[in-house]
Parts: structure tokens; sequence; C-alpha cells
């Protein structure tokens, strides 16, 4: 489900629109955090997508939370 | 006089968000006496591996109808709480733009296009406010944020791009209501069907769960889609229609 990007940073191997497998990945993290509301793009509260230690990329997104 | 106020990157990883900060900023202007501001919308732009936004890289923006021997107080307000009220380790921008007094409203709109397909640089963003005669400033940080402040006036300014921050609170929250009692909330200028569908004053709407209106045409639209089959609830008070899920918002 992750795998490193160019600068070695946590990348979600799956995409923007693994809805399911973003959720379940928000299940197993400690770091969750909900992000403000304006930036939520899903109704899972708690999925990868909706969290604010998620950096978007072009293809998907970093994981920042153990940045944080 | 009507102005549009913009702001970008004034958040980190841990802060309140830059839509919170609009909304203060607006809600400052009117507790202040100087106008009435309308509501904030966020503008998605270019997510790429050279710029340095910090999660997401949106712009917020509204507008506002304000007293013109107001404007200096207004600009000097929204400078002075950016440089207080930024997050450590933002690069803050602010963009002031008085709609009749814009040089090219074109030229504008078409830097926030730009903003959402390429890489835009600072001085470029700085070169185009002088030539509109718009306020553009830093507050902090690598000031990367008037990009985005500009951008998000341009976009806000075409009136098709942006969703609403915040949501729609209606008496009833997840009722059945007519496409004429949406209509009738202040913040819904019009009620469309995503698809292009026809949508009637009598029909009845599904209102999920934190609506919101997106711009398109320059006004605040609330989007349905068709419920398959009617949904639910006996013949006669079934729903032909529902607010969009957040997922299909995504891409305003």
């Amino acid at each position: 489900m992750w795998r490193n990007d160019q600068t070695g940073a946590k990348e979600f191997a799956l995409g923007k629109e693994s809805w399911a497998a973003a959720v379940c990945a928000a299940l197993d993290c400690s770091g969750f955090a909900a992000d403000v509301d304006e930036e939520l793009v899903t109704d899972d509260e708690r999925s990868c997508y909706n969290c604010r230690y998620r950096r978007w990329s072009a293809s998907s997104f970093t994981c920042q939370a153990s940045r944080s | 006089m009507k102005i549009l106020l913009s702001i970008d990157d004034t958040d980190n990883l841990e802060s309140r968000g830059t839509g919170e900060i609009a909304s203060l900023i607006a809600a400052a202007l009117q507790e202040q006496g100087w106008g009435s501001a309308s509501f904030v919308t966020r503008h998605q732009l270019l997510v790429h591996p050279d710029i340095p936004y910090t999660s997401h890289n949106s712009a917020m923006c509204f507008v506002a109808e304000i007293e013109e021997g107001d404007l200096d107080q207004i600009t000097a307000f929204a400078k002075d709480f950016l440089n207080h009220e930024c997050a450590e380790g933002s690069d803050p921008g602010l963009c002031v733009a008085v709609l009749d007094r814009l040089a090219s409203a074109d030229d504008l709109i078409a830097f926030g296009q730009r903003a959402k397909l390429e890489v835009i640089t600072m001085q470029e963003a700085f070169d185009l406010a002088g030539r509109l005669g718009v306020h553009l400033s830093a507050h902090g940080g690598t000031g990367q944020g008037v990009i985005g402040a500009l951008a998000g006036a341009g976009l806000r300014l075409w009136g098709n791009d942006g969703r609403m921050k915040g949501c729609l609170e209606f008496s009833e929250p997840g009722s059945r209501l007519r496409v004429a009692d949406l209509l009738d909330h202040p913040g819904v200028e019009a009620v469309r069907c995503v698809a292009g569908g026809v949508v009637r004053a009598d029909d009845l709407v599904q209102v999920g769960e934190k609506p919101k209106t997106v711009l398109l045409d320059g006004v605040s639209v609330l989007l349905l889609s068709a419920v398959q089959g009617g949904g639910d609830g006996e013949a006669g008070c079934r729903a032909n229609w529902q607010t969009l899920h957040r997922k299909q918002l995504r891409g305003y």
C-alpha cells in the first residue's frame, strides 16, 4: 500500500481513487488527524484522503505524519 | 465598491487552515462596519513538486462590498492580521483587488487559470499585480503565497472554479426539501443537476450531510444528482434528487 517516492517520502501506492484502501490505512494509523473541513474529500471521515498529514501529489499523496 | 480579498499559504501541518483565516478577516470587516462580505471559496491550484505548499495548495477568497474610504483600512487590517496570525513556516500572501479599478479582468482571470496548470514565479505575480493595479503583499517566510493569493482572486472573478468553505445549514438537516425551498437559502443562487437534467421548483431533494455550493457562471450553485428509483419514502414524498457527496465535489 505504501512505497517511497523519489525524495524518500512515504507515498500511498494506490493513487487518489482507492477510497476503501485509504479508509483501511487510516484505521491502522495512530497518527491520523482529520484536516479542516474545507479540505475533506470523502464522507468517510477517517480516511488517509482526509488526513491533515497527507500531502497531495500529482498522482497520489505522501504521508507527513511521521514528521509532525 | 466591490473588492476581492484572497489569501494563500497561511498554515502549517498543525495550525488552523487558510479558510479559517479568510473567514476571520471577512467577519472582522463586517464587525468594524467596513462593509459586507460574501461566503469564502476554496480554489485548488497546481499540485507540483516545484511548488512548496503545505498539503493541498489551495487559495481562499471572498468578495466584499465596501465604502471606498474604508479600502486602505481593510487592506491594512488584513496585512496586520496575516503578520500576526499566520503559522510558523508558512509563506503567506494577500491580494486585494478593487473590481472597478482592475486594468484587465481578463488578465487576472487568465493568471488564475494558469496557476491551476503551470508553475508560476513570484516575480510574475508581482509584475501582473502592478500592471493591474491590484494590492499584492507577502507576509513572512518566502512570500510564495502571493502567487496563490493573486490566482485565487482571478479564479473567484472567473466564477467557474471553487467550492464554498463550510456548508449550507437548513432548518431540518437530513430532510427532503423542495428545490424552491433550497433557493430560499441566502447562500444558494441556483440549483442545478450535475448531469444537466432539468430541475423543477417543486422537485424534492434529499439533503445530505454538509451540502456545499460551487461557483459556476459566477453564481453559487447547489448541484444535485438524480436519485435512482425515486429514493425512500411513500409515493408523492420521494426525492427526485440528492445533494452531492464530498467525493463528487472534489473536482470543484
